[in-house]
């Protein structure tokens, strides 16, 4: 386990807690936590980022709007030039 | 072999004190077994953003997952709205998902087995397939009627559907589209019996039946009344913004029959009487009315308070009865309730119904301009204005009466009158907050329209802190209402069509959509809703396909379609998630109408006793049935899991949140999504060829959703996107304003337009609270236009300035020329407060700039309903249809209008004071507890749940149980003319003894949520309910009802029916018992 001047060490030299977290093959959140004292879940400048492995939340499909774009034209009639 | 216990110097304690670590946070806590132990997340792969399915408050979670399966289910703290807060359900969501009392198989009963069999899905599928053609061709219907009074109504009696609120839009879109193609229109779920009167009280109110705001905004209230809501322990996470607004220093009033975790977190709690609270309301808006308590400029400007009524109104005065009440068909012909010049429609309620008289009022050779323009009288003096109106109406509705009728002393009452006027006004704001305490009565729909007149009179709507926030209790209750599985709407609150005598689109949206408002604008949505299910076949030339939906011909609600069942009309049934056997309304009519059918679907997790009724339910354990004697032929599909499917619930504050799949459902598990589309496929597969015009709306329907997978499941992202809508050049469209009635557009559900603007899913969007302002509008996306408060045009002045600095919301900026502030303003972001709309306007351009309920066909907040209820234009008290009391504010026992069946397993008890009345001396009310979920479908068979609450138990004051001998934790017997149930006796000072009109009445308590399967078994409370139903939302009255109560527990075998049938026969109760109008 690092100790915590090892990873302030890595901090100041503009690492990230997941790179210093990779670089001690410990979790993010467990960098922080050697970092600062306090966990980072619920910290106020915590991120769950560094508590959770990566998060699965996408918002875009091209396979739907695709499937959007190939359908419009069969159904709707195109409005009459005003 | 005595254990070997560790060196004193390897205690922990000893650690502690002699080591490093004094604070025992770290090294001196560590044992050789904690060494051995980490975290579920721990060697998570990754994490899946969902939201829990059980209560709307729909907080959001974190599933982990490992190797594709859910390892571990927590809390966002992310989330704006829940914070990362769980209840006991949302905790033990991963048990729900995983644990071992799921259904993984396809089960079949034979008509007439004793047992289930395992069938392969596909045979299933096949078999209910086609189950639903041949019965869809022998029961259909072309018309209704004869000769010239022939209507047409292209429809399929014997099918019906029930169930939804547990589903996601996606899946409730599908079977509204699909089950509408095929001409059902019996179309029903959750939302019927738990929060319909809501929709119509909120709707007609303001124009919208949803709550207007969000439990985060209660976190700004001055005051919160929470009244038919017990909020702390059935919506826990959301009950978190009172005790917000508590630690800012509001107050908050707890209004209920039954002491709870709520009233115990109030500053007042206020026990009445069960069936009362119009009797409260009307009082406080007696107060302020006739005091001139209210907020003068706010009622001026924005309600109908000068809008002058027809001359031929007469008001319910001490008979009760308001004009237009015919005895014969036990109903109201509204027309008498009309403004003065003018014939308006309503936003919600009875819409369609009554289309045919507006059509003859506002058609005329001039079209829908001639119905005219209400006559106001600013000075409120005109005695035929609402104001004047509203004070004769509640002038009887005294503290006295308070008393006398609700059990609440006098200095009480007066104590939250004052708490009301003091925290209303300019600098002030209270809200309102309630549940199903208010809703499932049989006047239901006006305790909402009682709340929603003191709101406005006091100008709390609108505003940050105000409004009246409804807490609905599926997952998706408010999405099955917005996209519904309800038989009388379409998607977005466009009226189902009712059989007209002149029935085209163009007759349709004249009656129907108002000429002011957004409502004007129903034309184009219908037209894009109709182009969304239709396609290339909804076309100007043939009405935009209107003719191929189904037409009603009255109510045809879950409980008429039991009585359906019961006369053998519909022969096939479909549940999905929804256990009638035990949530709805007199259990044994539920089973004696599912015993009557052909053949019956129940998708659902575990065997639920509405699967299960042939072979172990009451009739079968009281040898009145036998199984071999039962033909009905039950299809059991197990379903998959909210965190094995992709889709939206829609929560209480109209959020859509997109939940994503983390792992895949196995064997048979299957979502709603695959089982409505797969179906479909293979009744479309069954049909194609058919030139008979019955199959035309099915074989033209759009049903070509993209799948994936080896199981072929359809994309919930594709349908999203037909439900939020998108043009010819097959843009997602933004804004329901973009919507066109020339077919160019398509739309599923026009409130819902948005959602997936630009091709991104706005309902997964996760901002975290932290990063954004209180409103959170950046995480997921809210109905309408992503509107977070609705009516927000009314937090600003009529020239568009806030009321007050501390409670500003939007306001109009004259250098942008635009309305801004902290949510998106409910209004057209560019009309100033002093627009004025030119004589010939229409629809949203006929909004003045200082008219803020923009769906309302005056652009004003209703204090006086003109059309849309079915009770009368302003809420009036009756007794419930049960009580123990007689009506002292007018001579009308009960509402007149309700809606009441006859059935000799559905009798209703004698008036109050009348022979055998005394049998049935105590008021019980039903309530819910946070460890389970409504009919316990989802929380029975979960382990950690059942061992939380394992039995059901009855409530009674010490007083009563002294009465009636019996003992804390023994056991009791309830009876009604419907049931006899047995319960443990918990003797509590909860249930408050009430002295009402100079004598006592007690009152029970009891949760609903049991019935014989699953883990905590016990007996289902709707065993004593009867079907009698508000007449505006067609709920049940399961809030209010009598019963008698005696030590022990109740008989077994024949005897159960035995001694229900000993009371009904001592009390002399008949088929005309309780049923006068």
């Amino acid at each position: 386990m690092p100790t915590r001047a090892e990873v302030l060490e890595l901090l100041e030299r503009g690492d990230t807690y997941g790179a210093v977290g990779q670089a001690f093959g410990i979790a993010p959140g467990k960098a922080y936590m050697i970092a600062t004292g306090r966990p980072a879940d619920g910290a106020p400048d915590g991120d769950q980022a560094l508590v959770n492995p990566r998060a699965h939340n996408p918002t875009e499909k091209p396979a739907v709007v695709a499937w959007v774009r190939e359908r419009a034209p069969r159904e709707l009639t195109r409005p009459e030039p005003s | 072999m005595t254990p070997r216990l560790p060196a004193p110097s390897a205690w922990p304690v000893v650690r502690q004190l002699r080591g490093d670590d004094p604070s025992a946070r770290g090294d001196a806590a560590k044992s050789r077994r904690s060494a051995t132990l980490q975290p579920r997340t721990a060697d998570a792969d990754r994490v899946v953003k969902s939201v829990c399915p059980y209560c709307a408050v729909g907080c959001a979670l974190n599933v982990y997952v490992k190797d594709g399966k859910a390892v571990q289910i927590e809390g966002d703290p992310d989330a704006p709205h829940s914070r990362g807060r769980l209840c006991p359900k949302g905790s033990a969501t991963l048990q729900l998902t995983t644990g071992s009392a799921r259904e993984h198989h396809v089960l079949y009963r034979r008509p007439h087995a004793t047992d289930w069999e395992r069938l392969d899905l596909d045979t299933a599928m096949d078999m209910v397939a086609d189950r639903i053609v041949a019965e869809r061709r022998r029961g259909w219907q072309w018309e209704v009627g004869e000769g010239q009074d022939a209507k047409r109504v292209r429809r399929a009696m014997s099918l019906a559907a029930l169930g939804g609120a547990a589903l996601d839009n996606e899946e409730n879109y599908l079977i509204k589209k699909l089950l509408t193609a095929l001409g059902v229109i019996q179309i029903e779920n959750q939302a019927r019996v738990c929060h319909s009167s809501t929709v119509v009280g909120l709707g007609t109110s303001f124009g919208r039946g949803a709550s207007s705001t969000m439990p985060g905004d209660l976190q700004h209230s001055d005051l919160i009344v929470l009244e038919g809501s017990n909020m702390a322990e059935a919506h826990p996470v959301a009950f978190q913004w009172v005790m917000e607004a508590k630690a800012r220093g509001a107050t908050v009033v707890h209004i209920d029959p039954h002491y709870s975790r709520t009233s115990a977190l109030a500053d007042v709690f206020v026990p009445l009487r069960a069936g009362t609270d119009i009797a409260f309301l009307g009082a406080i808006i007696n107060h302020v009315v006739s005091n001139d308590l209210d907020f003068r400029e706010y009622v001026l400007s924005y309600t109908n308070a000068p809008t002058i009524i027809r001359q031929e109104f007469e008001d319910a005065g001490a008979d009760g009865l308001f004009s237009g009440f015919d005895p014969e068909l036990r109903g109201y012909d509204p027309t008498s309730w009309q403004y003065e010049g003018a014939y308006v429609a309503a936003a919600a309620g009875q819409r369609d119904q009554e289309g045919n008289v507006r059509l003859q009022h506002g058609q005329g050779e001039h079209g829908p301009e001639s119905r005219g323009t209400p006559t106001l009288d600013p000075t409120l003096q005109h005695p035929r204005c609402v104001w004047q109106i509203l004070k004769r109406h509640y002038a009887s509705y005294t503290p006295e009466m308070v008393e006398r009728v609700c059990g609440v002393p006098q200095d009480l009452f007066r104590q939250i009158c004052d708490l009301f006027v003091n925290n209303s006004g300019r600098e002030r704001t209270t809200a309102f907050v309630h549940g199903v305490g208010w809703t499932q009565h049989t006047i239901g729909s006006q305790y909402i329209r009682a709340a929603s007149i003191l709101q406005l009179l006091l100008g709390n709507m609108g505003r940050p802190g105000g409004g009246v926030m409804a807490m609905r209790g599926h997952a998706s209750i408010q999405g099955s209402s917005d996209i519904p599985t309800l038989f009388d709407t379409l998607p977005g609150y466009i009226p189902m069509p009712h059989a007209h005598a002149h029935d085209d689109f163009a007759s349709f949206v004249t009656a129907d959509a108002p000429a002011k408002g957004f409502w004007g604008d129903m034309p184009s949505y219908f037209v894009s809703l109709l182009k969304a299910w239709w396609g290339a076949a909804a076309t100007k030339d043939d009405d935009w396909a209107f003719d191929y939906l189904p037409r009603l011909t009255g109510t045809h609600s879950t409980y008429d379609t039991v009585m359906e069942q019961v006369k053998g009309t519909v022969k096939g049934y479909m549940l999905f998630g929804q256990n009638p056997a035990v949530g709805s309304a007199n259990a044994r009519m539920q089973r004696l109408g599912m015993a009557n059918l052909d053949w019956l679907v129940v998708r659902d997790f575990s065997l639920i006793e509405s699967a299960t009724w042939w072979k172990d339910g009451p009739e079968i354990e009281s040898g009145e049935w036998a199984t071999e004697d039962l033909a009905t032929e039950v299809f059991f599909f197990p379903a998959a899991a909210h965190i094995e499917k992709e889709g939206t619930f829609t929560n209480t504050q109209r959020m859509l949140q997109w939940h994503h799949k983390a792992q895949d459902p196995v064997d048979d598990q299957r979502s709603d999504l695959w089982f409505m589309y797969h179906l479909g496929k293979r009744i479309r597969e069954r049909l194609a060829g058919s030139e008979d015009e019955m199959d035309r709306p099915v074989l033209d329907l759009t049903w070509d959703y993209p799948t994936t997978g080896d199981h072929e499941e359809p994309s919930a992202d594709a349908v999203l996107a037909e439900i939020s809508g998108f043009n010819a050049d097959g843009e997602l469209i933004s804004a329901y304003t973009e919507l066109k009635d020339d077919g160019s557009t398509a739309c599923g559900c026009w409130i819902y337009c948005g959602a997936y603007a630009g091709g991104v899913n706005q309902t997964a969007r996760r901002t975290p609270a932290r990063e954004q302002s209180w409103t959170g509008s950046e995480w997921a996306w809210a109905w309408p236009a992503n509107r977070r408060i609705l009516y927000n045009r009314a937090s600003a002045d009529p020239e568009g300035r806030p009321w007050s600095e501390r409670k500003k919301l939007v306001w109009w900026d004259a250098d942008q020329g635009k309305w801004v502030g902290e949510d998106v303003p409910d209004f057209e972001a560019d009309k100033a407060p002093g627009y004025r709309p030119p004589p010939d306007a229409r629809g949203p351009d006929a909004l003045a700039g200082d008219d803020p309920f923009i769906m309302q066909a005056d652009g004003r907040g209703w204090l006086y309903a003109p059309a849309g209820t079915a009770s009368g234009p302003m809420p009036t008290h009756y007794e419930p249809q049960d009580s123990p009391v007689r009506n002292r504010l007018h001579r009308q026992q009960r509402n007149p209008a309700r809606q009441i069946y006859e059935h000799p397993a559905n009798r209703y008890h004698p008036d109050p004071g009348e022979a055998g009345a005394d049998l049935f001396p105590y008021v019980l009310t039903t309530y819910r507890l946070t460890e389970h979920f409504t009919a316990g479908g989802m929380s029975r068979w979960t382990p950690y749940l059942a061992e939380l609450q394992p039995e059901l138990f009855v409530e009674v004051s010490p007083e009563l149980a002294a009465i009636r001998e019996l003992a804390h934790a023994g056991w009791a017997t309830l009876v009604s003319a419907r049931g006899a149930i047995e319960a443990r006796v918990m003797v509590t000072d909860r249930m408050t003894p009430l002295r009402i009109d100079g004598r006592v009445v007690h009152q029970l308590g009891m949760p609903y949520h049991w019935g014989a399967n699953g883990y905590a078994t016990g007996d289902a409370v709707n065993e004593l309910s009867s079907m009698a139903l508000d007449p505006s939302s067609h709920i049940q009255e399961v809030k209010a009802l009598t019963v008698d109560i005696r030590p022990g527990r109740r008989p077994r075998g024949p005897a159960r029916r035995a001694l229900v049938e000993d009371y009904c026969a001592r009390a002399g109760i008949t088929a005309t018992t309780g049923v006068a109008p």
